[in-house]
């Protein structure tokens, strides 16, 4: 079992990071949310600098790596482009990209893109995105769905793992944002960090991210070694990404007081950008359901198996 | 009290049947700035010739209900669904206790009955530097002749862009400690110099205003209370008021609140009905604290960090509760992104409900503040080291 990405895929990873920044950085999904159909224009030429097309994330361990570590970058600055979605693609349909669906009214952060989309349901069902509902808040559309058939375990891990991983790189952010302004804020005159109540809290949210951190390597892994599980731990993992997200979020909007709900602040748009990968394809009930009944006879293998 | 208040209670509960628009939140939901003020106006008025916009004021000045009476009233405007005093929230309770407690006669007549006829106010605290430390606030008052010059930025003023007048901490002694420079004062919103910018929330909302203040003329009519003394003007009435609006918020999340709640939930599900016994049991234990807090500040042996623990308690359980809703409503409720304004902090909307819940855990003092608060005057802890 490894359970850290390779060199390649880390500093893959940082070039991405550097790339997003010299691109444009958190100014690009401000822009993307005044207009959509620039999602496109503002992300793709960057993405395909990073050669973020030819990686192969479904034959290639090393390319199942980079895109993780692509994610994580994409995630870090919001990039109003579904990079996850884009990298999941099924090879054998002539498709852009992958969304993994819920049964009741699918939904996919399409706004804006002209891109070809399967979406695959969570009992496996596999179809084609045939049209999309009027455009929701965070670049959030309801799908058409036509079905395709019904092959499809190996689309469901990846669809759910990678944008776990953009979800990461998300927390990663929201940390170092909530670090730099309690390190900068004083009130009654010493710095916010200071405080040993402020500290905890900070230290509850890294526990909960680095716990993330290990489990989104260790489902990756599953799915690069073909395991059996790969899904039940694809499930496991959103699971904990969506409740690290629910307690990351809330201590870094804590601790930066009001100014972290206004747009003025990343916080801010990091926060509702992340709102559809904590909400889509279930959220935490939904998914833990699902969950339990597919693991709930045999447990999950873990890491000790 | 209950059968003392029989009767009262018969009497409020018929005023609700007739009163309350049966179809206020159909029609506060994607209302317009305008229409949310002119209903807000009119529903007060409404209360108001019934006597229970202001209960809590004195006879003379148009209350009058004992505390026991507020209870009951606050208890059937919750089960009835009513629409809340949004817009005169600052007015009635902040401004008025404000006035009532150290006002002037003058002042008093001048702005008590004006509320009553619908006078908004918003709070004028806090500053980009002086949140949680509020007083280390910097916008400064100077005195020349008759008046005082303003100058400074507030921040974080709740409705801002609706007030007539507003509650404004300003230093009047930059060389004193800083609780002992500071002055109250009364500003009317419509004098030059004053501006006031709506800021744009992560839900797209903008009724949290900053407030600038360009060489604003204050008369030193306006002062409340001495010169210097506002730090000790704000703290007594702050807390003042804290007890029956949180009984009436507690009211309220027991009431309509956990209706929606209840009404949202799949109640087959073992899970579900675990988490709503448990919000149920806290519910209780929330109305039970800020009764007893009521009741306490009325008998003037509350204790010092009472009024803490209720609003800790009440804010974390909503943040809990409106988060519990949002998860609870799946998708559908994440997509519905407009609330019946007029509505309460659990309106059903969950998804806003939920990011409006944070107003309970940063401002008015922040979590943080009231741990602080609990520890050191309700426990008898030390200070935390180093703290000026």
């Amino acid at each position: 079992m490894i359970l850290d990405l390779s060199a390649d895929a880390k500093e893959y990873g940082k070039q991405a990071l550097r790339a997003f920044e010299a691109a444009g950085g958190d100014q690009l999904v401000q822009q993307a949310e005044a207009k959509p159909d620039l999602r496109e224009t503002l992300a793709g030429p960057v993405l395909s600098e990073l050669g973020a097309w030819e990686l192969d994330p479904r034959t290639d361990a090393d390319g199942l790596e980079a895109a993780a570590a692509l994610c994580r970058s994409a995630g870090y600055w919001a990039l109003p482009y579904p990079v996850a979605e884009r990298l999941a693609k099924p090879t054998d349909l002539d498709v852009d990209g992958l969304i993994v669906v819920a049964d009741n009214r699918p939904s996919g952060v399409v706004v804006g893109l002209g891109s070809e989309w399967a979406a695959v349901s969570l009992d496996g069902a596999r179809s084609r995105v045939v049209g999309q509902g009027a455009a929701g808040p965070g670049f959030v559309a309801e799908l058409e769905l036509s079905a395709i058939d019904g092959n499809a375990a190996a689309d469901i891990a990846l669809g759910l793992v990678l944008p776990c991983w953009t979800l990461l790189g998300m927390l990663d952010r929201a940390i170092e944002l909530t670090v730099a302004h309690v390190s900068l804020r004083k009130q009654f005159g010493q710095p916010l960090s200071s405080f040993q109540g402020v500290q905890f809290q900070l230290t509850d949210a890294e526990v909960e991210r680095s716990g993330l951190d290990v489990l989104a390597k260790y489902a990756l892994w599953s799915i690069g070694a073909d395991r059996p599980e790969a899904v039940d731990d694809a499930l496991a993992l959103r699971m904990s990404a969506i409740e690290a997200a629910e307690i990351v979020f809330r201590v870094c909007h804590q601790l930066h007081g009001a100014v972290g709900f206004c747009d003025e602040t990343t916080l801010s748009w990091l926060s509702r950008y992340s709102q559809p990968l904590r909400r889509l394809p279930s959220g935490l009930s939904a998914t833990r359901d699902l969950l339990a009944r597919r693991a709930g006879g045999h447990g999950l293998t873990g890491l000790y198996a | 009290m209950t059968a003392d208040f029989d009767e009262f209670r018969a009497t409020v509960r018929a005023w609700c049947a007739e009163h309350v628009p049966a179809d206020w939140r159909r029609q506060q939901t994607g209302a317009s700035d305008e229409e949310f003020v002119r209903f807000q106006k009119t529903w007060f008025a409404k209360l108001h010739s019934a006597g229970y916009a202001v209960p809590h004021w004195p006879r003379e000045w148009g209350g009058g209900l004992s505390v026991p009476e507020q209870i009951v009233l606050y208890q059937e405007l919750a089960a009835h669904d009513a629409p809340r005093l949004v817009l005169a929230f600052v007015g009635i309770h902040h401004a008025a206790s404000t006035l009532l407690a150290a006002g002037t006669e003058e002042q008093r007549r001048r702005h008590l009955p004006a509320i009553l006829d619908g006078e908004i106010w918003v709070q004028g605290f806090s500053e980009p530097e002086a949140g949680s430390d509020l007083a280390s606030l910097r916008t400064s008052a100077r005195r020349v002749g008759d008046s005082y010059i303003v100058n400074g930025q507030k921040l974080w003023a709740s409705g801002g862009m609706h007030a007539d007048w507003c509650l404004l901490l300003a230093r009047t002694d930059p060389d004193a400690p800083k609780r002992k420079g500071i002055s109250y004062f009364l500003l009317d919103m419509t004098t030059p110099g004053v501006e006031v910018r709506p800021i744009r929330n992560a839900i797209g909302d903008s009724h949290f205003c900053e407030i600038f203040l360009n060489d604003v003329q204050i008369p030193a009519a306006n002062l409340v209370g001495a010169e210097n003394a506002g730090w000790q003007v704000a703290q007594a009435t702050l807390g003042a008021e804290r007890g029956m609006t949180m009984l009436e918020l507690a009211e309220r999340l027991g009431n309509a609140g956990f209706r929606w709640l209840v009404q949202g939930c799949p109640l087959d599900d073992p899970i579900v009905l675990d988490r709503l016994a448990q919000f149920e049991t806290e519910i209780t234990g929330l109305r039970g604290l800020a009764r007893e807090v009521v009741e306490r500040t009325e008998h003037r042996t509350a204790g010092p960090a009472d009024a803490s623990i209720v609003k800790l308690y009440y804010s974390e359980l909503l943040q809990r509760m409106t988060d519990f809703g949002s998860e609870i409503g799946g998708l559908a409720a994440h997509t519905q992104l407009t609330k019946p304004m007029s509505s309460g902090w659990e309106s059903g909307a969950w998804v806003l409900d939920f990011i409006g819940s944070w107003e309970w855990t940063i401002p008015g003092g922040s979590s943080e503040i009231q741990r602080t608060i609990i520890a050191e005057r309700g426990l008898g802890l030390p200070r935390e080291p180093s703290v000026v």
